[in-house]
């Protein structure tokens, strides 16, 4: 008699369809399991290596993952497989924006939406595309168009709102940007309440200011606080710990709440982002009461002793930041590398003294430029840190990050680079801007090409009597003034 | 445990291991139980003084297979394997001899002579010290001592230990006055130097070394007739001597007669018994054959020189150890760490330092020239005091942990000055040295390789200006192929070696600077050559001083460099040592995969 044959489990086979599989897999994907989804969906793709679902879905994946290239390759093979799917058109339209491949974006966005033309978030990532290449006009009427199919849509109520706000339209702007609340995934502001948001009426009552957004947008909204107190003395805010060395320079401490918990019971509550909608800002009425933040003299001396041996001689201290926090979903826009400050490091009698903090600090190691670079960085601790420091400096060369911002706000010379397709508040096409009468903006002339900027920053730079904390006025029109 | 009974040791005394190099402590019998020997040991002594090397040999193995402590056996046995040529044996069995017997002034004195001609100076300096306390009023032990500071670079302590040997001997003798005047040319005293030589030569005018040193300082001081008509006197009398040979050609090459002094090397290789040239030799030789654009000639001369040198001195690249303690720095040196420990306070009363750091030949002597020729700022050449403190400092700071796990005591309330007082070690010993002149307000410390302790450094000194030399790294291996040194535990023993240990200090310079904030500035070497007075000013101005045009004739300056860059540093600036590894591509191709990305993050290429 035979002996019967050993059965291992991994032996058996069992078939389950391919459309069962595929929905774990996006299961998978859906609920974050990135890991799981990849090695299902790599299974798949072994019986079945052409079929466009498991393709497209794979691909997703990989580029979730970080493999960039890879999911590029999957998805475009779906499509080269799969027929007319709008939403693969939909989704690598998406991947070509983020790989600064915007001419592929823009037409795999104008495809899917030939082939969905009532779906609106097609239109939607049209907007967003053209906001990206500084195409103002036709985001907007394509933000339009999601609206008008679906019309509580946040998402497209939101790229609408930058795009007004960049192109100088704050009155609509500010309206269309209150939907910044109710986009899908954005970080909830502040626990439920069923208070009202303060509507800018002199208010009896408390009023709780919730210091949103990145450290930048509150250093340049905390200006508001003032005209906030003229109409509604009984104010306290909520902030992260971080923020007080600003905050407290409008409110005493004991105003200044960094849990939710240890918030007093209030009877309306705004953003601080929300303040410039109240206030009525426009382009040509923009309170810039600067300088509105100022340091601690007792550390600006201390710092000042810590950076005399690091530079003495005759150095123009340039402050340097390269990079913003990587998490920013604009980072890989807005951020710059040290190696990128070359030109800069190539002047004499400068002295490059880098705020970097994270993890774009460790560049710092591998600088072998001409002028000393003094990576202070690690030896701030807070923000009050950092405005003594800054306070020690003749200028900023910054990326568009909070430093940027607190420099400005100090009054401090600070020269500010930015993308072609910048934030909305630094508006278009200008090198001053109304919030801040000593920045300088440089812009990028090219999507993600940073050589060109950093050329004209040490242009200007080596100009004599550069960095002028006076004048933030263009020099080309000085220049053109010399020349006739 | 691991070694079988009846191994024979390693080292080649002859002896079992168990009874030689694996000896275990505390497992020898007590002395006077091996007494009956003592006749066996005085028959070895008198069989050696005999020449019956066979028989002494025989006794002195039998006694120390019973009593592997016997002084007097050990010495003989020393003695036979010493003259037998095996280094090894010899030294294993003089430091048992001088372990067992700690105040013998024979064998200390022994011992340091064997290690300094070893080139362990650092130990043999141990060993002097212990020679002048056991006999602080023999000529000799203050002789040893004078040899090793002078070999050590400390020359202007050396000094003070060869005049306490004319005072205590109450003579002239001529080989010490050569061996003084040296020394006072180390120092850059040129005329006293030569007048000591001058005084040596009338008493014994026949001491081959003697003339070879003086030719030496007379070459070193431009005065290439002198030096000709030394080397001249000496023809006469040793016609084909290689040192006599050698001086000639490195005369005839520094005064741009490159065939003449080509046609000489090629003589020595002609003459020589194993018909080869010495290490020392073919670097010159290669030299030579590149300056007369003879590449693959030249470089052939280097790699035959780097592996004679290694046959002959049995140096290699220490890469376990280089790599144990690179790696324990790249731990030790975090920003979080560093955040707790204490920095050394900054002296106002003294001359401070600036650290000119670098791999050897990266254009730190160069750099130093430049600097000292400023009004403001002494030469003080490579001080071994950085790497003399990471030796001393878990007795200083009563540690039980080595470097740098050591500096973890800076942690306790008794040792939160513990860097002030290495600090002042470190300052003291500079004073002593006689480098600070009237004036000064900075002293050089050029020792390569420095940057491996910049962690260290900061600590001491947080305000002291580091400046690190960079040049191509393609070029610092040629240079390094056609120089001998042995800093960097011995890595340019091999291209390889030198590669790698280039790259683990980078990667280690990179992590200092990314963990701390450093007074830093890179300066380039080819920008020294290229664009000299910019970047002169731009050195002058991190370091706080207003420019002096006299830095930029630093070729002027009298002061004579030690090292194997002087004959550069005292001509002009010229371009011929940029990018000079155009030439040898071929022959580098094995290290710039490993070089490679150090290339591009300085901004070099490789073309």
């Amino acid at each position: 008699m035979d002996p019967s044959p050993v059965i291992r489990s991994g032996a058996i086979m069992v078939p389950v369809p391919i459309d069962e599989l595929l929905a774990v897999a996006a299961h998978y994907e859906r609920t974050g399991k990135m890991q799981e989804a990849d090695r299902l969906l790599s299974h798949i793709l072994a019986v079945a290596p052409n079929q466009p679902d498991t393709l497209h879905l794979s691909g997703v994946v990989a580029f979730r993952l970080g493999r960039q290239q890879e999911g590029l390759e999957k998805m475009e093979k779906a499509i080269a497989y799969g027929v007319d799917i709008a939403l693969y058109l939909r989704n690598i339209c998406e991947v070509y924006r983020t790989l600064n491949r915007l001419d592929d974006a823009v037409a795999a966005g104008r495809r899917a939406l030939a082939l969905a033309p009532s779906d609106p978030m097609c239109l939607h990532n049209l907007a967003v595309i053209h906001y990206e290449r500084v195409e103002i006009e036709d985001s907007i009427a394509a933000a339009d168009r999601a609206l008008t199919m679906k019309p509580d849509m946040a998402g497209a109520h939101f790229a609408r709102a930058e795009a007004l706000l960049i192109k100088g339209d704050w009155e609509q702007g500010w309206e269309e940007y209150e939907w910044r609340f109710q986009i899908a995934d954005a970080a909830r502001m502040m626990p439920p309440t069923g208070k009202p948001q303060w509507d800018g009426k002199p208010f009896d009552g408390l009023l709780l200011l919730v210091a949103d957004q990145g450290f930048g947008d509150i250093i340049q909204f905390s200006r508001y606080i003032p005209w906030v107190l003229e109409r509604c003395p009984n104010a306290a805010i909520a902030g992260s710990r971080e923020m007080i060395p600003v905050l407290r320079q409008f409110l005493p401490e004991d105003r200044i709440f960094v849990r939710w918990e240890d918030c007093p019971a209030f009877d309306a509550f705004i953003a601080l982002s929300g303040l410039p909608r109240l206030h009525g800002t426009r382009v040509d009425r923009v309170p810039a009461p600067v300088p509105y933040l100022h340091a601690d003299p007792e550390r600006v001396a201390a710092w000042r002793e810590r950076l005399r041996p690091l530079a003495p001689g005759s150095y123009k201290r340039i402050g340097i930041v390269w990079a913003g926090r990587p998490t920013h979903n604009n980072d890989r826009r807005r951020s710059a590398t040290l190696a990128d400050f070359a030109p800069l490091a190539a002047l004499p009698g400068v002295a490059l003294v880098s705020l970097q903090k994270g993890p774009p600090a460790d560049q710092a190691g591998a600088y072998f430029g001409r002028a000393p670079l003094i990576n202070i960085g690690a030896e701030v601790r807070d923000y009050n840190d950092t405005m003594a420091l800054l306070e020690s400096l003749d200028a900023v060369v910054t990326v568009d990050t909070s430093v940027g911002h607190l420099a400005a706000a100090m009054g401090k010379p600070t020269w500010i680079l930015l993308a072609t397709s910048p934030d909305w508040r630094w508006l278009l096409g200008r090198s001053d801007t109304p919030w801040y009468p000593t920045v300088r903006l440089f812009r990028q002339t090219r999507p993600r090409v940073w050589a060109d900027v950093f050329q004209a920053v040490a242009a200007a730079l080596a100009a004599p009597g550069e960095p002028d904390a006076d004048s933030a006025m263009p020099k080309r029109q000085r220049s053109a003034a010399s020349a006739g | 445990m691991s070694q079988p009974a009846f191994q024979m040791c390693p080292c080649g005394s002859g002896l079992r291991t168990v009874r030689c190099c694996g000896m275990t402590p505390g497992a020898m019998p007590p002395p006077e139980s091996s007494r009956h020997l003592v006749p066996l040991v005085e028959r070895a002594v008198i069989a050696h003084r005999q020449g019956a090397i066979e028989t002494a040999e025989r006794l002195c193995l039998d006694v120390l297979e019973l009593a592997p402590d016997r002084p007097g056996a050990l010495t003989v046995l020393y003695q036979i394997r010493k003259d037998q040529g095996n280094h090894t044996a010899a030294e294993a069995l003089l430091r048992r001899v001088v372990a067992l017997d700690p105040n013998s002034f024979v064998a200390t004195n022994e011992f340091a002579l064997l290690l300094l001609a070893k080139g362990a100076i650092q130990e043999a300096e141990v060993q002097a010290r212990n020679a002048i306390r056991i006999a602080p009023q023999n000529p000799q032990a203050h002789n040893l001592m004078g040899m090793i500071l002078t070999e050590a670079q400390r020359p202007r302590a050396g000094e003070y230990h060869y005049r306490q040997v004319i005072e205590l001997s109450g003579a002239r003798d001529p080989i010490l006055l050569a061996n003084l005047a040296w020394n006072l040319k180390n120092q850059g005293r040129m005329e006293e130097g030569r007048a000591l030589y001058t005084e040596s030569v009338a008493a014994a005018p026949n001491i081959r070394q003697t003339l070879l040193g003086w030719a030496r300082l007379e070459e070193a001081d431009r005065k290439f007739d002198a030096a000709a008509e030394i080397l001249d006197r000496m023809e006469q009398q040793w016609p084909n001597d290689p040192g006599l040979l050698l001086s000639r050609a490195v005369l005839l090459g520094r005064m741009k007669r490159t065939d003449e002094a080509l046609a000489l090397l090629d003589r020595m290789a002609g003459q020589s018994a194993d018909g080869g040239l010495g290490p020392n030799e073919l670097a010159e030789k290669g030299r030579m054959l590149d300056q007369v654009g003879r590449y693959d000639d030249a470089f052939a001369a280097f790699a035959e020189g780097k592996r004679l040198a290694r046959e002959l001195s049995g140096h290699q690249y220490m890469d376990a150890a280089a790599e144990n303690l690179i790696s324990r720095l790249d731990n030790f040196f975090t920003a979080g760490r560093l955040a707790t420990l204490p920095r050394a306070t900054v002296r106002t009363d003294v001359a401070q330092p600036i650290f000119v750091l670098g791999f050897p030949r990266s254009g730190t002597t160069l750099i130093e020239q430049t600097l000292s020729a400023h009004p403001r700022i002494v030469a003080g050449d490579e001080l071994p005091l950085i790497a003399d403190l990471t030796g001393l400092m878990p007795r200083m700071l009563n540690s039980p942990l080595g470097y740098p796990e050591a500096l973890a005591e800076l942690w306790m309330g008794d040792q939160r000055e513990g860097l002030d007082n290495l600090r002042d070690y470190y300052l003291q010993k500079v004073a002593q040295m006689g480098i600070l002149a009237p004036g000064a307000a900075w002293f050089t410390d050029k020792m390569p390789l420095n940057e491996t302790h910049l962690g260290l450094i900061a600590l001491l000194f947080p305000q002291a200006p580091l400046i690190h030399a960079i040049r191509h790294p393609l070029d610092i291996m040629v240079s390094a192929m056609s120089n001998h040194f042995t800093h960097g535990m011995f890595c340019a023993s091999a291209l390889e070696s030198a590669a790698l240990h280039y790259t683990r200090v980078m990667d280690l310079v990179q992590k200092y600077r990314s963990e701390m904030t450093l007074r830093y500035l890179a300066i380039r070497y080819e920008d020294m050559v290229t664009e000299q007075e910019s970047t002169v000013r731009s050195v002058l101005n991190f370091i706080g001083e207003p420019f002096d045009a006299k830095c930029l004739r630093f070729h002027e300056n009298q002061r004579y460099a030690r090292t194997a860059s002087y004959a550069q540093v005292t001509e002009r600036l010229y371009d011929r040592s940029r990018f000079r590894y155009r030439h040898y591509l071929k022959h580098l191709q094995p290290v710039i995969p490993i070089l490679r990305p150090y290339i591009e993050r300085l901004g070099y290429t490789v073309d």
